[in-house]
C-alpha cells in the first residue's frame, strides 16, 4: 500500500510539471489555432539553458529558470514574427510545416553542438521526509513552481490589460482590431509566453532528470495527451490533465511493467479523441 | 468641412468588385444615414473604410488626414471606430471586460470613467450584468453592448452597421432613443440601418446605396419625400 501511495505521490508531483509543459502548447493553440511542433525542441533549449547557466556560469539552477523564462519569451516573439505571422491566416498545414521547420533547425544545431549525449545538472535540494514518504527536494520544488506558474498565468490573463488583450484576440481577432488592439503584436506576445512556459518546463525537467537535445520530444508527446485530456486551449485544464497523466505514471508501474505506461497513455489519448474530442473538461472548440 | 470624406472608393472580395466609386461625406457632430437594399454594398463600404478590406482605388480622409491604407487598429486609435454588423463581441469575456476592451485607444483610457457613466446612462441594463459573459446575453443586450463598447473607445466618428437588426420592436425604439441621447454629446455617427423610416427620422443627411454606388443623397427630410425611396423602402 505504501509503495502505491509513494509512487502515486511521485507521479502527481511530476504530473504538475507535465501540466506546465502542456500549458505552453495549449495557450498558443487556444489563442491562434497553431499547433507548435517546435514545442519539444523549445523545451530542450530550456533544458540546455539551465544546464549551461549552471555548469558554465555557476548560476543557481532556479535563478537560471528566470533567465530561461526571459530568453524563452524573446525567442518566442522572434519565432512568431519569423515563422508564424506570415502563415497565421493560411491553412493549419502551413503553420504545422513552418513550426516543424523551426523544430528541425533547433534540433539540427543543438545536435551539432551537444551531440545527442546525456547531460546532468549536478545540483541537489536534498530529500524531504513526511511520514512514510520520501521525495526529492527538486521534485517538490518543481511541483511548487508549476502551481506558481499556473497561478501567475491565470492572473495575467484575467487581471492585466495585456492579458485581456490576449483573450480578446483569442475570442475575435477582427473585433479586437476594430477596438484598436494591435492583434498581430498581441499574437506575438501570446506566442512568446507559450514559448517561455515551455522553455521553463524544460528547465525544471533538467533539475530532475538527465537531459539530451532530443529529450523534449517525449514531453511534447505527453503534452499532446495532456492537452487533449484537459481540452485544447485551456491552461487550467492542462494542469489537471498533467495530474491525471502523472497519476497514471505513478500507479501503473506498481501493477505492471513500466513499458505499459505509454501504451495506456496513448490508449487514453485515442479514446478521448474518439469519444470526447473536446477533452474531459474542455468546452472550447 | 467634413470629418470623414470618402472619394471614388472601389473595393471588393478576391476577383469580385463590389464598390464602384463611392463618394460620401460626414459632417462633424451630425448623424448621417446610409441605407440601401440587401447586398447593395453597405457593409463592404464600412469594411473598406476601416481597412478590413483593401481599397483598390479612391481615398478615405479622416480628420484632415489621408488614412486610406491604415490598418483598422491604427484607425481606431485615431478615433475612427466601427460597431460591426453581427455584433462581434468577445463572447467568453464579461460585459465589463468587453467595455474595457473598447477603451483601448489612449484617448479612451483617459476618458474611461466619463464613458462608463455615459454608457450606463444610455443602457442601464448593462450595469446590472457587468460580470455576465457577453456570449450568454440575449440578442438585444448583445447589440447594446456592441454599441456601448464602441462608445467606450471615445470615437470621433462612430460607424454603426445595422443598429436594429434582429431586435424586437420595443427594443428598436429603446436603442434609437439611446442613439438620440448619444447625439446630444456631440458625437459624429455614420449609421447603416435596415429600418429606413427610423434612420431617416434620426439623421440629418442620408445616402441611398444601390449596386455598389451611391444612388442618391441629400438632407434626410428630402430623401424621405422622394417617390422612389418611399416606394422601395418605406412601403408607401
Ligand atoms: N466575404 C465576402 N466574400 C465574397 N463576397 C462577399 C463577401 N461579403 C459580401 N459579399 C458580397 O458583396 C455584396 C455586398 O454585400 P454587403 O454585405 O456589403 O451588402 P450590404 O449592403 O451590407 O447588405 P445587407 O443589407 O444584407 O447587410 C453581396 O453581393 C455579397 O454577396
Ligand atoms: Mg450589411
Amino acid at each position: 500500500m505504501d509503495t502505491l501511495a509513494a509512487s502515486l505521490l511521485d507521479g502527481l508531483l511530476i504530473g504538475l510539471l507535465y501540466g506546465v509543459a502542456a500549458m505552453g502548447l495549449t495557450l498558443i493553440f487556444g489563442v491562434m489555432d497553431v499547433i507548435n511542433l517546435a514545442h519539444g525542441a523549445i523545451m530542450a533549449l530550456g533544458m540546455f539553458g539551465v544546464y549551461l547557466l549552471f555548469s558554465e556560469m555557476g548560476m543557481n539552477p532556479y535563478v537560471a529558470l528566470i533567465a530561461v523564462l526571459i530568453l524563452g519569451l524573446l525567442f518566442g516573439v522572434i519565432m512568431y514574427f519569423v515563422a508564424v505571422d506570415r502563415v497565421i491566416d493560411e491553412s493549419p498545414l502551413a503553420s504545422l510545416l513552418s513550426t516543424f521547420s523551426v523544430n528541425m533547425i533547433i534540433i539540427g544545431i543543438g545536435t551539432a553542438i551537444w551531440t545527442t549525449s546525456t547531460y546532468n545538472v549536478e545540483y541537489s535540494l536534498g530529500t524531504v521526509e513526511t511520514g512514510p514518504f520520501t521525495v526529492t527536494g527538486a521534485r517538490l520544488m518543481a511541483a511548487f513552481l508549476a502551481v506558481v506558474i499556473t497561478a501567475l498565468l491565470y492572473l495575467f490573463l484575467n487581471k492585466t490589460r495585456p492579458g485581456k488583450y490576449i483573450r480578446a484576440v483569442s475570442d475575435n481577432r477582427g473585433a479586437a482590431d476594430l477596438m484598436g488592439i494591435p492583434s498581430h503584436r498581441i499574437l506575438a506576445l501570446a506566442f512568446g509566453i507559450g514559448t517561455a512556459i515551455a522553455a521553463v518546463a524544460g528547465g525544471m525537467i533538467a533539475t530532475i532528470f538527465p537531459i539530451t537535445i532530443l529529450g523534449g520530444s517525449t514531453y511534447e508527446l505527453k503534452s499532446f495527451v495532456i492537452v487533449v485530456l484537459g481540452g485544447l486551449g485551456n491552461p487550467l485544464g492542462a494542469l489537471i490533465g498533467g495530474l491525471i497523466l502523472g497519476a497514471i505514471e505513478g500507479i501503473v508501474p506498481v501493477f505492471m511493467k513500466t513499458t505499459w505506461v505509454p501504451v495506456i497513455e496513448f490508449g487514453l489519448f485515442v479514446g478521448i479523441l474518439l469519444f470526447r474530442p473536446t477533452g474531459l473538461m474542455g468546452t472550447k472548440k | 468641412m467634413s470629418i470623414l470624406e470618402i472619394r471614388g472608393l472601389e473595393a471588393g472580395y478576391a476577383d469580385l468588385q463590389i464598390l464602384w466609386g463611392v463618394d460620401l461625406e460626414v459632417a462633424p457632430g451630425t448623424l448621417t444615414a446610409l441605407v440601401g437594399a440587401n447586398g447593395a454594398g453597405k457593409t463592404t463600404l464600412m469594411r473598406a473604410v476601416t481597412g478590413q478590406i483593401k481599397a483598390r482605388s479612391g481615398t478615405v480622409t479622416f480628420d484632415g488626414d489621408d488614412v486610406t491604407g491604415l490598418a483598422p487598429h491604427v484607425k481606431a486609435e485615431r478615433g475612427l471606430v466601427m460597431v460591426p454588423e453581427g455584433r462581434h463581441l468577445f463572447p467568453t469575456m464579461s460585459v465589463l471586460e468587453n467595455l474595457e476592451m473598447g477603451a483601448t485607444p489612449k484617448r479612451a483610457r483617459d476618458d474611461i470613467e466619463k464613458n462608463f457613466d455615459l454608457v450606463y446612462e444610455l443602457f442601464p441594463r448593462l450595469k446590472d450584468r457587468l460580470s455576465q459573459k457577453a456570449g450568454t446575453m440575449s440578442g438585444g443586450e448583445q447589440q447594446m453592448l456592441a454599441v456601448a463598447r464602441g462608445i467606450m473607445s471615445s470615437p470621433k466618428v462612430l460607424m454603426i452597421d445595422e443598429l436594429s437588426l434582429g431586435l424586437a420592436p420595443m427594443l428598436v425604439i429603446d436603442i434609437f432613443r439611446a442613439l438620440e441621447k448619444l447625439l446630444t454629446t456631440g458625437i459624429t455617427v455614420l449609421l447603416v440601418e435596415q429600418n429606413v423610416r427610423l434612420a431617416l427620422g434620426v439623421s440629418s443627411y442620408a445616402y441611398v446605396m444601390s449596386e455598389g454606388k451611391v444612388e442618391m443623397n441629400g438632407p434626410s427630410s428630402e430623401i424621405a419625400e422622394d417617390e422612389g425611396v418611399r416606394e422601395a423602402y418605406l412601403g408607401i
